[in-house]
């Protein structure tokens, strides 16, 4: 094959070096330290609330790389994810305990599950877009969550409101996944694997046939795209995503109830993509990293705070409003996500790259 | 110019078009033979842009039919026309602005790309492939023929509106379509970037390895003229004369239709 020319001056051989995802020899070395990092370095702390927040930041990921794909490349809207991710977590649970399926094997199932369950709440996005969109994904939320599993999926197997998880109850072959540790590690492998799959995705035509329907649905239409198809294609992967997303969360859990996948959930996801970045796979992990860590930070502080006598004394409302954490959280996102949208519109990602270039140009830069 | 197939490979049949009360197409009618560039002129609102949305489906006429290489395609969806080798332009361009002029292009190819959720997610084997042979493709047939190695990087909307254009068309052929619409490709392009075009226009239709039928919407008459095989002319939703160019140029109704405008059939206009 000949060789072609890049304008940025650098040359490759060939069309499959153009095209691979880690291009330079530094950039490996910087995935490899990166690996090294979260697979030795952060369990090797021996801190078990590092790994238990690192376990947030994974679902949180998982549970969001659906949302972004639909709302980020897709165009769709999605304001009720947490009924998917609530479904994986049911469909995982109810195919352990009634019927001793294996973990991995339910996992599968959880996915393809919550897959075709999005798709259904997907077909309105056929005929309808913008407010009556937002309005049927919002029902899939209170059908899915408030109705449908709060009051006939729950009475399954008589176990009471609650399914109990016992600890052993999850484990992948010999593996038994009954700790902050083993949970940390199924992460990881969740999470990569699916960033990986959707970074694939979005290479070729299925990828590029979302983000055409998302920039402009007629083009993509005449180009021989059928949007249908694409969009219902879309909500199925972020289905399958939030399936998965459900059905690794109940690694931490004691037992799964409705009250894990409330509203508030759907609409926190849609808050970490709008902060780390819409439209973009880094954009999920800065805005899961952002949203977890921020709070846990204001925890401390707090918690620090309270340990003072004198400044309880003069801020009595301090232990109060750590009392009222949720509540405190929440506030502080409300607000979070009004100031990015104001100021910061295109997200963390967005700004990470800014710097990043500026650093690679400098000291040339602007 | 070379001989033309006898062959009509699209044939519009007397199509009705109506937007609440303004008829924009009134019975309709044209052939377009198999490897002919066929345009369609008309004043401003006659009804040309109505007329190709028809044929690709984007608009639905009340009346009327579309056949393409003799099959019915009048209820078919456009991109079920887009796989049976059916590809246009837009008038007013519709590229997607943050993608790069590759990503462009590599749409155009979608109809021609298999990959699935399995194999496109694992990207390994045919996935991979695929992505390959394309970018092959796109620089060997289009990257070249249309001259734009220069910024297949860049992201089209940063673009000048000339290569916006281009970038246009390019998409438009990596289709490899059978007929491809183009509608006004000219308009707002200067002197040397018209002669660019019609340049790409008549290699898609006279290299062997295109042999793309045109079917071109176009106000500047010099190049009109001078690339077509066969002229349409539209007035107020009705085709008012056919034939081809010399004819069309000395017909009284055409020049009555562009009252005002009649030195402009002869000159190019900007
Ligand atoms: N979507 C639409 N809704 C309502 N009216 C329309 C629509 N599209 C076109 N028309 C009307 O149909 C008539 C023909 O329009 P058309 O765009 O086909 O003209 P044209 O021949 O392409 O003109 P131009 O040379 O200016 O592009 C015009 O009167 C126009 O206002
Ligand atoms: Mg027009």
């Amino acid at each position: 094959m000949s060789v072609m020319r890049l304008p940025s001056g650098v040359y490759h051989e060939t069309y499959v070096q153009d095209h691979a995802w880690w291009q330079t020899r530094f950039v490996w070395v910087r995935m490899l330290i990166l690996f090294l990092l979260l697979f030795v370095g952060i369990p090797g702390l021996g801190n078990l609330y590092i790994v238990s927040v690192a376990n947030i930041v994974g679902y949180t990921i998982l549970s969001a790389l659906g949302v972004q794909l639909l709302i980020g490349f897709a165009g769709q809207v999605t304001l009720g994810h947490a009924a998917f991710i609530a479904v994986g977590a049911y469909t995982s649970a109810i195919a352990m305990l009634q019927f001793n399926i294996p973990y991995p094997v339910s996992l599968i199932l959880a996915a393809l599950f919550a897959g075709v369950w999005s798709v259904l709440f997907g077909l309105p996005s056929a005929r309808v877009k913008g407010f009556y969109l937002i309005m049927t994904t919002m029902a899939a939320q209170f059908i899915t969550v408030d109705f449908v599993i709060a009051q006939y999926v729950s009475r399954i197997g008589g176990r009471g409101h609650y399914f109990s998880l016992p600890p052993g109850t999850i484990s992948v072959g010999p593996w038994v996944i009954d700790s902050e540790l083993s949970t940390y590690y199924l992460m990881l492998i969740l999470v990569i694997g699916s960033i990986l799959f959707m970074g694939n995705l979005l290479r070729t035509r299925i990828g590029r046939a979302w983000i055409a329907i998302r920039d402009n649905d007629i083009a993509a239409e005449v180009l021989g795209v059928n949007i249908v198809r694409y969009k219902l294609l879309a909500y199925f992967v972020a289905g399958v995503l939030a399936g998965l997303a459900g059905a690794f969360w109940i690694t931490s859990l004691y037992f799964v109830s409705p009250e894990h996948f409330q509203w508030s959930w759907s609409l926190w996801l849609v808050g970490v993509i709008l902060i780390g970045g819409v439209g973009s796979i880094y954009g999920v992990i800065y805005g899961a990293m952002f949203m977890t860590l921020v709070p846990e930070a204001l925890k401390a502080l707090l918690f620090l705070l309270t340990q003072s006598p004198e400044l309880v004394a003069l801020f009595p409302f301090i232990p109060q409003l750590l009392d009222k954490f949720l509540f405190v959280k929440e506030a502080t996102f409300g607000l979070a996500i009004v100031l990015f949208l104001l100021y910061e519109p295109k997200g963390l990602a967005y700004r990470w790259w800014q710097i990043k270039n500026y650093i690679h140009l400098w000291p040339f830069s602007y | 110019m070379p001989e033309l197939d006898d062959g009509v490979q699209l044939s519009v049949d007397n199509l009705h078009m109506s937007f609440g009360g303004v008829a924009a197409l009134r019975g309709v009618s044209i052939q377009v033979r198999q490897g002919e560039i066929f345009s369609i002129i008309g004043p401003n609102g006659a009804g040309k842009t109505v007329l190709l949305n028809c044929i690709s489906g984007l608009y639905r006429p009340q009346r009327g039919k579309i056949l393409f290489e003799g099959k019915d395609i009048t209820h078919l969806r456009p991109y079920q026309r887009a796989r049976l080798g059916l590809s246009r332009s837009f008038q007013k361009i519709e590229l997607f602005r943050g993608m790069t002029v590759l990503d462009n292009i590599r749409l155009g190819r979608h109809i021609h790309m298999r990959a699935g959720l399995l194999d496109g997610g694992i990207y390994l084997g045919g996935a991979a492939r695929e992505e390959i042979q394309n970018r092959d493709f796109i620089e060997r047939e289009i990257v070249d023929l249309l001259e734009i190695a220069h910024i297949r990087n860049k992201v089209v909307g940063m673009l000048p509106y000339g290569l916006q254009k281009r970038v246009e068309l390019a998409r438009a052929l990596a289709l490899q379509p059978k007929i491809l619409l183009l509608d006004e490709p000219m308009a707002g392009l200067n002197l040397e970037e018209v002669e660019d075009m019609a340049r790409f226009i008549l290699d898609a239709n006279e290299d062997k390895k295109w042999l793309v039928t045109g079917v071109l919407v176009e106000h500047d008459m010099g190049v009109v003229m001078d690339i077509s095989h066969h002229v349409a002319v539209l007035n107020f939703g009705e085709k008012i004369a056919e034939g081809a160019p010399e004819e069309i140029q000395r017909d009284e109704r055409v020049h009555e239709a562009y009252l005002g405008e009649k030195e402009e059939l002869y000159v190019t206009r900007r």
